[in-house]
């Protein structure tokens, strides 16, 4: 039990019934600090609430930031992935674009690498009773780079944008079956609500960084972001060049503390291999993501620092359960015991991951239960799976992927796995344009093949990792796997705002996939940023999102 | 005969701007999903699509892009939703930039290393410039490239890394960013050229010209700058013509290692994104560069010739 400060009881009285509820788990143990600080934050409450429970509490860890060693007024010289095509919020779905926005653009909140969202344009959020409604307060007194302030009209005219199917907007895929053209209402010109198509406890991150098309735009955006590239950030647009680099310099009108560094400057490559060549020349400062698989050269290097940020990216290893050989759940479960995730983790991340346990729930998730057994190695254990499957025999299978990063040697590590327990696996390996193909049944090798491993990104919380690629319904559900206690369960995980609710829920969610295994979640890897050792203060989303704003350089 | 050369060149690239289309529809997936993602909403696939016009079908939408592009209009990039043609101009005059140091550099160089050796033909100098340049030809791009940064820009850091500079940059920072990445094509062209010079100038230095020319009593320098090298280089001068095409457009790992917008990467990359216009514009714009360099070639060779003068006069 922890000790409540007599402040915080008095605060107590204010708070609404959601807030202490959150009060009472952390007295009662039930939630770390973390915890606190992510439901607290989920729920809008006040950050001064908030630091009074946690004692010396930094809510936005920009004083930890700014407290690192070095010169301020800096250019900070940054080597980028070059965006793929127009910076254009609406559409961009390319990590390069993704970093530009981030430069200049702003979201209502700010999904942070720990998972606690902390308030970004809006001050708080709170929910209804059932959580189908959502009411933002905004922050006052924020600028656009063009002079405009921002207020209901402006989130308004963002959400209604990337919501309208017409827009071809890349948040569809996230707002689809959560918020629907002309969901979000202003209130007054600080307030807005967001009334959603069901009942959502994790709706926060839906319009936080997290989901990296939702930056706040001026109502009459044109869709010419490029022009400009006015956002309210910390940061100006001093020159863009496609395909070549791009500049900011300092926001003199930010709303919050001033950037740290005078300019940035973003030189676009399109392989890993010369960034780091030129962070090793000393041409560049940042390196905004490496791989470990490219990374080798720099991961030990003592003039180079590495920025992990746990995350949720991860492979999904899916087995078509309509195709009589994977029909039978024993034949799953034994060739997901085939696999040493251990030594997977340590063969191609060098450690910088953690093992999956065959659900979306990665361990990086507060409400991931971690108490669920891990599933290991046991080649004896599995071949008494197939053999009770009729399956003793072993039998051939093609195992169709992509050749993307670390996913042709994980397809390799698969194929020797399964070797022990008599599968033949035959690999094909494509170009990402062939495996995705339309993306529809029938024309995609990646929702029509019998085994296939696709990659996954970075989501700050499973929602989405729930629902398309294991409902009944769902659109990207290459296993075919159709469940109705699963589809219940997520439906429940989905509507609940209480984290402990959650985690219970997540409990049988967990135990009901590690039973079934229609896919494989072998891991789960690390971001990487990496630094010139002079720099400090570089921080980072695990979706490529870079925040330069409190950087030095020694 | 010059200008049925042409009409059978614009001929070419007709078939080939159809030959690049056609095989463009064979590549999968769409514009919409590459620049939304593979995981996009169909809806906001089929929307994108429409917008940018890349769901009308193939025969309208080639007809469209021909039909601007013979009046000078490139047409708009479906990726950055911008004209094509700034984004051309800029990479093919990059490209030239690159192209020109490199051949400034090895065209000299292999050519007078190629003579030289001919001239001391046995000789460890001979063996050094045919087995050393042959073997240099055979090192990847992307190896030589790599070595070159990490000795000349990592280690000893003489050079800059990059090939890029920023806008407004003098020639002389220009010319200095570009020596580093033109090495790697001087490693892979000088070998060859200087082989093709040595072979020239052993078969003039046989031949029965030569001899007339030293038995006439002619100084030895005269023998080679008027008599061996016009003959010798003729064949050097289609090869080295007939490698402009690469030096251009064929430079996608140079370009990617030395961060360089040229022509090459830019084509690939919109070849990645099924960036029609500006795939199909990209390779027009090298074919065109070969079709001409393969006739000025051949118009040089011809001038340069006089049996060829002669023969053409008949």
């Amino acid at each position: 039990m922890i000790r409540i400060p007599r402040l915080v009881d008095q605060m107590r009285r204010d708070a609404s019934d959601l807030d202490n509820h959150v009060i009472d788990e952390f007295a009662a143990g039930r939630l770390d600090r973390r915890g606190l600080l992510r439901e607290g934050a989920r729920f809008g409450m006040a950050m001064p609430l908030l630091g009074g429970l946690l004692g010396t509490l930094d809510p936005f860890g920009i004083g930890v930031a700014r407290a690192q060693a070095g010169k301020a007024d800096a250019t900070i010289r940054v080597a980028a992935t070059v965006p793929s095509g127009a910076i254009e919020p609406v559409t961009v779905a390319n990590t390069g674009g993704i970093v530009m926005l981030a430069q200049v653009g702003e979201f209502l909140a700010v999904d942070g690498p720990d998972l606690v969202l902390r308030p970004g344009l809006a001050l708080s959020w709170k929910p209804n009773e059932d959580g189908s409604v959502w009411t933002f307060k905004l922050r006052p007194g924020v600028k656009f780079h063009s002079g405009k302030t921002m207020n209901a009209d402006d989130v308004v005219a963002t959400m209604d944008r990337l919501s309208n199917p017409k827009n071809g907007s890349n948040a569809l895929s996230a707002f689809r079956g959560v918020l629907s053209l002309g969901g979000a209402k202003k209130i007054d010109d600080l307030t807005v609500e967001f009334h959603l198509d069901a009942p959502n406890g994790n709706f926060p991150y839906y319009v936080s960084s997290d989901n990296y098309n939702a930056i706040i735009l001026q109502a009459d955006y044109a869709g010419d972001f490029e022009k400009t590239f006015n956002g309210t950030g910390p940061f100006k647009l001093e020159k863009y060049t496609a395909k070549v680099g791009a500049s900011f310099v300092r926001n003199p009108d930010y709303w919050g503390s001033k950037a740290l560094p005078a300019r940035t400057e973003f030189s676009f490559f399109t392989d890993l291999q010369p960034q780091i060549l030129a962070l090793q020349g000393g041409q560049v400062d940042v390196l905004g993501q490496i791989s470990v698989q490219g990374g080798q050269g720099i991961l030990n290097d003592p003039d180079v620092k590495i920025l992990k940020i746990r995350a949720s990216t991860h492979r999904q290893l899916h087995m078509n359960i309509t195709q009589p050989k994977f029909a039978d759940k024993r034949v799953r479960q034994a060739i997901a015991m085939t696999l040493d995730r251990v030594g997977l983790v340590a063969g191609l991340f060098r450690g910088l991951g953690e093992q999956g346990n065959d659900s979306p729930f990665a361990p990086v998730f507060p409400s991931t239960d971690l108490s669920v057994p891990q599933r290991k190695k046991d080649i004896a254990k599995a071949k008494e799976l197939m053999a009770a499957a009729g399956a003793g025999g072993g039998f051939e299978a093609t195992l169709t992927t992509e050749r993307y990063q670390e996913i042709p040697d994980y397809a390799v590590l698969v194929q020797n796995a399964v070797a022990e327990i008599g599968i033949k696996l035959n690999l094909k390996i494509e170009d990402q344009g062939a495996y995705y193909g339309s993306a529809h049944p029938g024309t995609s090798d990646w929702l029509d093949s019998e085994m296939g491993i696709t990659d996954y990104g970075h989501r700050g919380v499973p929602n989405v990792l729930l629902a398309a690629p294991l409902l009944s319904t769902g659109s990207w559900n290459s296993a075919h796997f159709k469940n109705p206690t699963y589809d219940k369960l997520v439906g429940q995980y989905v509507a609940a705002t209480d984290l402990q609710v959650q985690r219970g829920i997540a409990h049988d969610i967990q135990t009901l996939l590690l039973d079934e295994t229609p896919v494989i979640f072998a891991y789960f890897y690390n971001y990487l940023v990496a630094t010139s050792a002079a720099v400090s203060g570089v921080q980072s989303s695990a979706i490529s999102q870079l925040y330069l704003q409190n950087a030095t350089i020694s | 005969m010059v200008g049925r050369r042409l009409a059978l060149s614009l001929l070419t690239l007709l078939l080939l701007s159809i030959v690049v289309f056609a095989g463009a529809q064979l590549l999968p997936g769409d514009v919409g999903r590459a620049i939304l993602g593979p995981l996009a909403d169909p809806a906001a696939v089929a929307s994108l699509n429409h917008q940018l016009g890349a769901d009308r079908p193939m025969v309208v939408m080639y007809a469209d892009w021909i039909g601007h592009f013979v009046i000078g209009d490139m047409g708009q990039s479906y990726q950055f939703r911008s004209p094509v043609a700034p984004f051309i101009g800029n990479a093919l005059l990059n490209s030239l930039k690159l192209a020109a140091v490199a051949f400034v550099i090895v065209v000299p160089l292999s050519i007078g290393a190629g003579v030289w050796a001919a001239m001391r033909v046995g000789t460890w100098i001979d063996r050094a410039v045919s087995v050393g340049g042959l073997s240099l030809t055979v090192i990847p791009e992307f190896v030589s490239s790599i070595l070159l940064i990490l000795v000349l820009g990592v280690w000893l850091r003489w050079l800059p890394i990059s090939a890029a500079t920023r806008a407004g940059s003098s020639f002389g920072v220009q010319l200095q960013h570009l020596i580093l990445p033109s090495l790697p094509l001087v490693v892979v062209l000088f070998g060859y050229i200087a082989r093709m010079a040595r072979a020239g100038t052993l078969e003039a230095l046989d031949a029965d010209y030569t001899r007339t020319a030293v038995l006439k009593g002619l100084p030895h320098r005269t023998v080679i700058f008027r008599h061996v090298l016009r003959n010798a280089l003729l064949p050097t001068i289609t090869v080295v013509a007939t490698q402009l095409g690469y030096m251009i457009g064929g430079l996608v790992v140079v370009e990617s290692l030395f961060r360089y917008q040229g022509i090459g990467s830019l084509i690939l990359a919109a070849a990645r994104g099924k960036d029609f216009p500006m795939m199909e514009a990209g390779i027009l714009t090298v074919g065109a560069i070969v079709v001409l360099t393969t006739l000025v070639a051949d118009v040089l060779y011809t001038v340069l010739d006089p049996r060829l003068r002669a023969g053409g006069g008949r």
